[in-house]
This record gives C-alpha cells, structure tokens and sequence, in this order.
C-alpha cells in the first residue's frame, strides 16, 4: 500500500563520499597514465580563494580544492605531515571519479610526478633500450 | 591472437608456469618424508589459487584495478602500508629463492660453481624485464615449464606400487616415523607453496598488462581451472618420485641433485636432461614473476606508473623497485645462505602472510561499485570464506609449528 509520501528529490550532481571514493584512490590523467595517489585532500571555503590559508569558522561550507600527495606515513611518529611537502593537484582538473579518479590534464604538468621524470629524463632514457617500446613488433 | 589456439596456448602455458622453487622444493621434500600421506593438501592448494586467481582476474580485468591499489584503497595508508611491508619482505625472499633456483638448476646443467651462476641468473631476468614483451615472456617460460611432465613420466617408469600410492593419498596418515607437528609444519609449508601470495599480485596485474575486458573471463578462467589443476597433477608426481625413491633408502632432500635423482634413475641422462631445462625454465619464469611482483606492488600502493606494457622509461621508478629487488635477492644469495633452505622457508612465510592477501580480493570481488554484475556468486563466495578460515589458522600456526619443529628438523 501506498504511504503517501512523495519520493525523495533527486540530488543535483552526484554524493561522493570523500573518504570512500577520493582517499587512497589511483589518480590517471587524460591520457590514463598513473599521477599518483590521493593521500589527502585540502579543503577550503565555497568561494574563498585557495592560494590563502585562513582559519575556517565552523559553520562554514567547505570545498574540496584540491588533492594532495606527498609522504603518507608522515603521521606514524607523532604530528602532521608537513604540508609543504605535498604536491597539489587543484580539484578543478578533476574529470570523473570512478574506480579511479581521472584528470582531465597530462601528468607531466604536476608536480607529483618530478621523481618519475626526472629519473626518466635523467637515468631510463640513456640506458640502451629505455625508450623501447615493448608492444611494438620488432 | 583468437580463437581454439589461443585458448590451448594459455592452458599449456598455465601449466608450465604453475610450478615454481616453491613447488619443486617442498613437494620433493615432503614425498620422501612422508611419501603422498600429504598430496590432499597439495589439492586443497590447488583449489584454493584457482578459486583467488580467478577472482582477482575477474576484478581486474572489471575494474581495471590491479590487486595492491585495491588493498591501498580499502585498508587506508597504515594498514596497506604495513601489509605491502610484509607482502614485498615474502615476495623478495620467494625471487631470493627462484635466482638460488635457477643458479642450483644451471650448476646440476653445467657444473659450474652455483654462486657464479646467481649474478648472470639475475642479469638474465633483467634484461629479460628490461625488453621482452609480456606475452612472449610468459609463454616461452611456461611452454618450456612443460617439460617438468618429465617428473610424471620418470614416476610412471619406475613402476611403483600404484595401489599403496593411492592408499596413501586417499588415506593419508602420519607416518610412524614422523612426529605430528611436523606433518602439520609441512601440510603448512605445502598450502605456502602452492598459494604463494606473488601468485595474486602478479595475476591481477597481468590481467591489466594484457588489457583483459569483460570479454576476455572465460579464457581466464579456462586457463586457470584446466590449467592450474594439471599443474597440482605434476606437483604431486615430484611428491611421488621422491616417494618411490628416496622414501625407502632414507634420503632427505637437501640439494637440488636428489630432487631430479628419481628421474635419472628411471629415464636415464636424457629425461634429466629435459627436466633440467623445465626446472631452469620454471625458477626463471617465477623469478620474472616475482620481480615483478615486488615492482607491481610498491607502485600499485604508491600510485606509480608501472607495467611492462610500459617503456622502461615511463615506469622508471616501477623498473627501480624491480633492480633493488633483484640486487637484493643476489645480495642475500652470494652471503652463502643454501637456496634450498631459503626456499623452505620461504614458503612458510608465504603461508604466514596469505590472509593479507586474500581478504581484500574477497571483499572488492562483492563490491557492486567495483564489479558491477560480476560481483561474486553464493558459491564463491562460500569456498573464498573457507578458504580464508583455513588461511588464517594456517598462518596463526605457521609460526608456532616452526619454533616447535625446529623448521621441520
């Protein structure tokens, strides 16, 4: 038997919940190459410009603004990380949130992959055959 | 490649690369301790990696998500992090004994000095990873793994007693000149052997190398089901030659020579000789596996680019992790340790640290959000449970059984 009552609304966009479908998730650029992983989010004031770091009151509506990564166990022996140490990745290149969640920009524009390229640049390309590309037919 | 000869392809080489240091060691070992009274833990093994390899193929070739990301996302960064510490030490020690393996395997086939061999052997591997492609690595390895059917024939050769094999296999008891807690020890030491964790990791991220899609399980499964099996099959026929073998004249195995006696004894210079070439063939092809293992799981926790499919130069930290790795494994072989003790332990080890891995393939296997209608069925769901009962108690005792047993002294 019907109750009567109307079905709830749909909610505009979708509900993500931050620490099941951002924390600890693969992040891929546009391309699908892994950028790194999301050991943190920084949050900040709807609106408020995120380059500021200002105490939020507590009833403000917060964002996420962007994805952190840096050292993960920084936390183990007692503190916080430093958050100097992390890397940002702004949430306005975020695409999708899937399994992953993708960028819609190359990993090569952040700063969480300098250790990958600079050993590609600077060590894998000079060894002979660092730049073979194994699928190819020989 | 589609079609009948594609599907024969993963099935052979599915067998061939089943059996690894692990499986050739333990199995010698126990048959000519304990003769077969041991081979229904080597089935229940079996089972077991077919029942965890298929679900991890099923989740990534689903989700595109290999196993140590999975593990990252649903323990968060300490407990992962603690879990691939553990996974990485058993996955490290497990290429420690596959190069010690394939050095003792190329010494019995040349006569040279064992700790000579191990730096070539890792060398081999490298550059192996370093340029082969995927594919063509996993089926020259477990195509020419085959030739370890020799074991089967030699057992056939000799001729044993067939009825008392069976006896001992369908009614299996502790041999009265055996304690109990190191049958247990062993029946441990056996499930390690056969479900070795690496196993896991590296046929999640296999399926991802290959670009397994929706379309691709029912080969997967094939392979794993057919294939796996016939694998169990030639473990037990090396438990067996030890058994008819060395059983009786009271020898233990502790090299690598009395492994492949039985095989000399019944087919002669030219069997051995093809089992040689499936054990330098079966110790390579794991330690490609386990190397990357360890490079897979450190690059899956950390976020890393990595895979074979890869230029070296766009997985450059994922190549990193897997030199480290080996130069290690060298590092701890040419200190003088015996490969064939390394081996023993590790797979205990590898029974200890089990449960890490199969917990977290059972729980994403039913997570709607990752598997979409392939969530696991009742009746997977039902073995994968018993198998981690089993998993947990096997790895509580693990431990115990080996301060007791003096390491099944």
């Amino acid at each position: 038997m019907s109750t009567g009552l109307l079905p709830e609304p749909d909610q505009p966009g979708r509900v993500v919940d931050a620490e099941l479908h951002l924390l600890d998730r693969q992040v891929l650029d546009v391309d699908g190459e892994p950028v790194c992983t999301v050991d943190d989010l920084e949050l900040g004031a709807v609106g408020d410009d995120p380059d500021i770091d200002r105490p939020l009151a507590g009833d403000t509506t917060v964002v996420v603004t962007a994805l952190l990564s840096g050292p993960v166990l920084g936390g183990v022996v007692g503190g916080r990380p430093d958050s100097s140490r992390r890397h940002r990745i702004a949430w306005r290149y975020v695409t999708d949130i899937g399994t992953a969640v993708h960028l819609g920009a190359h990993g090569e524009q952040f700063s969480a992959t300098w250790v990958e390229r600079w050993l590609r640049e600077r060590v894998f390309s000079r060894i002979p055959g660092g730049r073979h590309d194994p699928e190819a037919d020989e | 490649m589609r079609g009948p000869l594609a599907v024969a392809l993963g099935i052979l080489t599915a067998i061939g690369g089943f059996l690894d240091a692990g499986d050739l060691v333990t199995n010698a070992v126990v048959g000519s301790r304990f003769g077969l009274t041991l081979a229904w833990v080597v089935v229940m093994g079996v089972i077991g990696i077919c029942v965890f390899a298929h679900m991890s193929g099923k989740v990534a070739a689903v989700s595109g998500r290999a196993t140590f990301e999975i593990i990252r996302e649903r323990l968060g960064p300490r407990a992962a992090g603690a879990n691939l510490v553990a996974s990485l030490a058993v996955t490290v020690l497990t290429l420690t004994a596959e190069i010690g393996g394939m050095a003792l395997a190329l010494q019995l086939a040349s006569s040279v000095e064992r700790r000579l061999w191990m730096p070539v052997a890792a060398l081999a591997v490298w550059l192996v990873l370093w340029r082969v492609r995927f594919q063509v690595m996993e089926n020259v390895t477990g195509l020419l793994g085959l030739t370890l059917i020799g074991f089967a024939v030699a057992l056939y050769l000799l001729g044993p007693d067939w009825g008392e094999l069976a006896r001992q296999t369908l009614q299996p008891a502790v041999p009265p000149s055996e304690g109990a807690a190191v049958y247990w020890y062993f029946a441990i030491a056996l499930l390690g052997a056969a479900m070795t964790p690496y196993e896991v990791f590296f046929f999640s991220s296999g399926g991802v190398e290959e670009r397994w899609t929706v379309k691709d399980l029912a080969t997967s499964r094939l392979n794993v089901f057919v294939g796996f099996p016939f694998g169990g099959v030639l473990s037990i026929a090396i438990a067996g030659c030890a058994a008819v073998v060395l059983l009786p004249l009271g020898i233990e195995v502790d090299a690598m020579s009395q492994i492949v006696l039985p095989v000399a004894q019944a087919g002669g210079p030219l069997l051995l000789a093809v089992v040689i070439v499936g054990l330098v063939s079966a110790t390579t092809g794991a330690a490609l596996e386990t190397a990357l293992s360890a490079g897979y799981t450190l690059s899956q926790y950390l976020g890393w680019s990595w895979g074979k499919f890869r230029r070296p130069a766009e997985a450059a930290r994922f190549h990193v992790a897997m030199i480290v790795a080996l130069v290690v494994a060298v590092g701890v072989l040419m200190t003088g340790v015996d490969p064939i003790a390394v081996t023993e332990y590790s797979v205990v080890f590898s029974a200890v640290a089990l449960p890490l891995t199969y917990l977290p393939i059972l729980v994403v296997a039913n997570d709607p959000e990752y598997m979409g209608e392939h969530v696991n069925g009742r009746v997977l769901n039902a073995v994968g449970t018993l198998y981690l009962v089993i998993l947990v108690v096997a790895s509580a005792a693990a431990v115990p059984l080996m301060i007791v047993t003096e390491a099944g002294a």
